[in-house]
């Protein structure tokens, strides 16, 4: 499998290097370093064959983690255990991952490695298993000495549900339930939705006590269908495709398409879901080019919110190409900013709070300076970013959220909405 | 504690020698710490061999990591020291009471990689393989192939004592560790190890409910390797994987869908068939819109394979491989690859609707493979032939330098001509071409321009003077330039033989002094033929084209005899490369493919057995030949010829000689 791991910094030197396979030598390594230095491009693909030894690399802000093999591995089993590699080092420190933290924690990566990968297989790489049993100065000396302790430890990490640790006690059980919908939209330069989707994400912060069993339902079409009551509700919505942490149990969910799951502590992301059908698009956008003279340029934008009165859109941000050569932008507006950033080559026009259903417009003056050549400029897309709390796209809702356990069990659940916008495009 | 010491001087390794051997454990413990720290930097601390081991006297576990990490590193510079360590790995395993310190120790062990070292291990390596602990059992397994890889003649009494392993262990994690561990050794071994029966199997699809996600990834990999024994038991095991398919991590995911897809070739229940299709499709879409782009990249490198054996997987889905704006480039370049392949006559106008929308990207590869795509598609549909011109006609219009795309822009315009030489008659795309044929300066762009000028010599004003500029460079041209430039010179004489008797004579003068010998044969060739009866040349040269129907469409990646293994491996790097495990790796043996045939599995119908009907060219001849034998032979090099086809994608590398030699004849055909 894995031959060697390491972390490279910027500069392309080697800051961590365990080899788990004799048959990677240092050398190649650092000429890969080399290669990723002098390219640095975004084109090339994340794995790479010389000499049938395969680099397969992904990038943590300026840290790349490398691994490299000689074998026929899975490549995305690789891709995704450095994935969760360096999820697991950002829950060591404090959600950060860069060249000092590794520096200043070199000796606890090298025992996280240890444990992760043997003989380059993939082992254990949950980061709630593995702080049970490294931290940072060893573990307690009272639970290395504790035998008896030991064995309930490497049983609970070997065993069916390693996600959650035993006795755990909480004053007060309290759940916090997060709904999370990036909506995917392209939209041609006629107009016509080309494709609209919704990627979702349900996350839970569980903070109970004991080893209680969790059911959440949803209006999902297909559960729905299967319960008899609908008739008074509408039918629920259809989603496309779910995906679930490992504490669900994926038969029962096959079976009868019940969500129940025993939680880890803490923070988790319980499942993540895409929905293509009935996608409610939360702006509706005009947007009018038109050359006044050959240095003049004018924009017309339109928003218009198409969600409920009583629902807000914040942190919005419309993003409108310009040319390269603009030189001063005029901008007119009744509600936010709108201000020109040459970096990005785009006027951004920036609203706090929208309500919804509301129109509002922007006018930008271009000035354009000379060019050198009369190429026709072609427009990159326009795209927007916001948030709606409050509000799914997907019209999904959660319309229960069980937790069973021995006793007088009460527990305190939150929920909340939130949608935002992933690559809102619109073509022009 | 310093990291990178900023102090190198010569005295460091005395420092360090001194602190191993402080009487201060504190002191030891940082020196341990540093000896790591310039391990990891790259330099040799080996000398301190001796020293650090010392230090193993004391029970702390961390120290204790950090030492066995530096001996692993080591172990096999300085052997006879590390015998020195054999009796604390021993005492580990053996005495101690924790679990960790004894997987510790035998893993660690596993990794000396010394011959001599390793018959101290099989004794305690055998006790661990049978401990009470789970944590020490899952180490102990995956020691095996370390021991193994190493010192194979020590291993067969371990070997047994994992296949006994193999049929009670109750542990999924064991279980599945197991299961990798035997499959590595395989791989070393070349010889099956693992011996399967249906027991086992449930015992496997029972483990997959229970491990982690790892252990489930290594088990579904493996049956995906596994040939059910009908039907029956296909059909259990598919329904056991099914909820694989809902797992937050997309390689559990990924190796569900594989072993399903595989298994289908089992089934009989041909609803059944449909339905496992419609609930494979939206999970790898979603995989396919994956938002870490790695991961997206390497299943996106593996849809070509599903898609040539399974196309109804992504009936109507080619929506899902638009790309967006701010996607890496190595995304880009797949998903236009797919669609390319994706496109049938039914969505063609929406496919190239889309490309248009590409041809105004920034990045001029990207642009230049959309063309390329663009003439793909042209090349492929009759129906699409005039929409793919008018597009890369527009393009034309704007073009204002000699940039990458448009070198390819000639190069397609010249195919789209060969297929339908009246496309010219249609709309200005000659004229706007020969404005812009100045801009040509890749080898292929001219000599596409050279063609063009020859053929269409009557439709292009001052084609003689164009061909003369191109005649006065003649020699500093390539090779495949200098060859068509004397097709189109003599086209051009046939055409107009008193305008251009000086132009040729100035060809054929230069021709003959290439440095190329294929130039100068043709030269001499056409030379004499033009002497002896210029009659005969015009029937030759300037024949009427052979049209359309030599073209088809062929976006097969694969040999359809190899799909089947080629779907075993899917995921994996070979595969991510377009090929087999054999072709990429050396010493691995593909096991036989018991299949004769790989079903194709299509929308309309239910399945179809491919050879017959894949084959596009059928002949005469073959069908009268009674011989079977015969006429599979000569199936299977007509096969390989499409592989060579101009309309064929991007050949794996160590076909590319081959492909770009085919490529020449086909632009020299007459």
């Amino acid at each position: 499998m894995i031959s060697s791991l390491s972390f490279i910094n910027q500069k392309g030197e080697i800051l961590i290097y365990r080899v788990y396979k004799d048959d990677i030598s240092r050398s190649e390594i650092t000429q890969f370093c080399a290669k990723m230095i002098a390219t640095k491009e975004n084109k090339e693909s994340p794995i790479i064959n010389i000499d049938q030894t395969s680099f397969i690399h992904i990038s943590i802000k300026d840290i790349i983690i490398l691994a490299t093999t000689k074998t026929d591995v899975n490549v995305a089993m690789v891709l995704e255990f450095l994935y969760q590699l360096s999820k697991i080092c950002k829950s060591y420190f404090q959600g950060i991952l860069d060249e000092n933290c590794i520096k200043k924690n070199f000796v606890l990566i090298y025992e996280i490695l240890d444990e992760v990968l043997d003989y380059g297989i993939p082992q254990i790489a949950d980061p709630n298993i593995l702080q049970k049993f490294i931290q940072e100065g060893g573990i307690q000396q009272e639970t290395s000495m504790n035998i008896e302790r030991l064995r309930q430890l490497t049983v609970t990490i070997t065993g069916a549900v390693s996600w959650r640790p035993t006795g755990l006690h909480y004053e007060k059980n309290e759940l916090y339930l997060d709904i999370i919908e990036s909506v995917n939209l392209l939209i041609s330069a006629k107009d016509t939705v080309l494709r609209a989707e919704v990627v979702g994400s349900i996350e839970l912060k569980s903070k109970l006590t004991g080893m209680p069993e969790c059911q959440i339902g949803m209006n999902d079409k297909l559960l729905m269908g299967k319960q008899a009551r609908t008739t008074k509700q509408n039918g629920g919505i259809a989603i496309d495709d779910m995906k679930f942490h490992p504490c669900v149990g994926l038969p029962k969910f096959e079976k009868d398409r019940t969500i129940t799951f025993i939680p880890p502590d803490g923070h988790f992301q319980l499942m993540s879901y895409r929905i293509s059908e009935n996608i409610n698009i939360p702006f509706k956008v005009n947007v009018i080019y038109s050359d006044i003279s050959e240095n003049k340029l004018e924009i017309r934008l339109k928003i218009k919110s198409i969600y409920d009165k009583n629902v807000y859109g914040t942190n919005i941000a419309v993003k409108v190409p310009v040319p390269k050569n603009t030189v001063n932008v005029i901008s007119a507006t009744a509600l936010g900013k709108a201000k020109h950033e040459i970096e990005e080559q785009s006027v951004i026009w920036r609203i706090k709070k929208l309500q919804g259903d509301v129109e509002t417009s922007l006018r930008c003056d271009i000035s354009l300076g000379a060019t050198n050549k009369e190429q026709t400029w072609s427009k990159p897309p326009l795209k927007m970013e916001f948030q709606i709390p409050m509000f799914t796209s997907s019209g999904l809702r959660v319309r229960f959220l069980k937790v069973m356990e021995k006793g007088a069990y009460k527990t305190n659940k939150w929920i909340r909405y939130l949608t935002r916008g992933g690559e809102y495009l619109h073509r022009l | 504690m310093a990291y990178f010491g900023n102090n190198q001087q010569r005295g460091e390794l005395q420092e360090l020698y001194a602190d191993l051997n402080d009487l201060n454990f504190e002191k030891k413990k940082e020196a341990v710490k540093k000896v790591i720290a310039y391990m990891t930097v790259g330099k040799d601390v080996s000398q301190l061999f001796q020293s650090v081991i010392k230090c193993l006297e004391f029970q702390d576990i961390e120290m204790k990591k950090l030492i066995y990490l530096y001996i692993v590193n080591y172990s096999r510079q300085k052997p006879d020291d590390a015998i020195m360590v054999i009796q604390n790995f021993r005492k580990d395993v053996r005495k101690s009471e924790n679990p960790l310190v004894r997987a510790l120790a035998i893993r660690t062990f596993g990794c000396l990689r010394v011959p001599k070292l390793n018959e101290y291990l099989i004794e305690p390596l055998k006790d661990c393989i049978s401990d009470d602990d789970p944590y020490v059992r899952k180490t102990a397994v995956l020691c095996v192939p370390k021991v193994f890889e190493v010192s194979p003649e020590l291993c067969p009494p371990v070997l047994d004592q994992l296949q006994k392993l193999l049929e009670k262990e109750s542990n999924a994690l064991v279980l599945a560790n197991l299961i990798q561990s035997m499959r590595e050794i395989e791989v070393v071994n070349g010889k099956q190890l693992i011996l399967m029966n249906p027991k086992i199997i449930q015992k496997l699809l029972l483990a997959v409910d229970e491990c982690m996600e790892w252990g489930q990834i290594f088990i579904l990999d493996y049956l995906a390797t596994y040939d059910p024994a009908d039907s029956k038991q296909a059909e259990i095991i598919i329904e056991r994987t099914l909820p694989r398919l809902s797992h937050i991590n997309p390689t559990v995911t990924f190796c569900a869908v594989k072993l399903i897809l595989k298994y289908l070739d089992y089934l009989d229940n041909g609803d059944l068939v449909k339905n496992l299709c419609k609930k494979i499709s939206p999970s790898l879409i979603s995989l396919l819109s994956w938002n870490q782009s790695e991961i997206q990249y390497t299943i996106l490198r593996n849809i070509s394979l599903i898609l040539q054996k399974f196309p109804i997987l992504f009936e109507n889905e080619v929506k899902v491989f638009f790309c967006s704006f701010n996607e890496p480039y190595y995304i880009k370049y797949e998903k236009l690859d797919i669609m390319v392949r994706i496109c049938d006559s039914k969505n063609f106008t929406q496919v190239l609707n889309e490309l248009m929308i590409y041809i105004n990207e920034a990045d001029p590869h990207f642009v230049r493979k959309t063309i390329k795509s663009i003439g793909k598609i042209g090349m492929m549909y009759d129906k699409a032939l005039n929409e793919a011109v008018s597009i890369l006609v527009e393009f034309a219009k704007n073009v204002q330098q000699a940039t990458e795309p448009v070198q390819e822009l000639f190069i397609q315009m010249q195919i789209l001509y060969r297929k339908n030489r009246n496309l010219y008659k249609t709309n200005d795309s000659l004229k706007i071409l020969f404005n812009i044929l100045e801009y040509a300066n890749e080898a292929e762009a001219k000599s596409a321009c050279a063609w063009i000028v020859g053929e269409f010599a009557e439709f292009i004003p001052k084609s003689v003077e164009k061909m003369k500029e191109y005649i006065d460079n003649f020699l500093i041209e390539d090779r495949l330039v200098q060859l068509q430039l004397l097709t189109s010179g003599v086209k051009l004489y046939i055409k107009y033989p008193s305008l251009c008797s000086a132009l040729i004579q100035q060809l054929i003068n230069s021709a003959k002094d290439s440095f190329n010998p294929d130039v100068r044969d043709r030269t001499y060739i056409y030379w004499r033929l033009l002497s002896t009866d210029p009659e005969v040349v015009k029937n030759l040269v300037c024949s009427a084209p052979i049209g359309s129907s030599q073209f088809q469409k062929d976006v097969r990646l694969w040999e359809t005899k190899d799909l089947i293994i080629a779907l075993e491996n899917m995921g994996s790097i070979s595969n991510l490369f377009h090929k087999l495990p054999n072709q990429l790796y050396k010493n691995i043996k593909v096991r036989n493919n018991h299949q004769q045939e790989a079903k194709i599995y299509k929308a309309d119908e239910k399945q179809e057995a491919p050879q017959k009907d894949q084959e596009i060219k059928k002949n005469d001849q073959n069908q009268q030949q009674p011989q079977q034998q015969q006429q599979q032979q000569q199936q299977q090099q007509q096969q390989q010829k499409q592989d060579f086809d101009l309309l064929n994608f991007d050949e794996p590398v160590s076909n590319n000689n081959n492909n770009t030699n085919n490529k020449m004849d086909v632009y020299d055909l007459i």
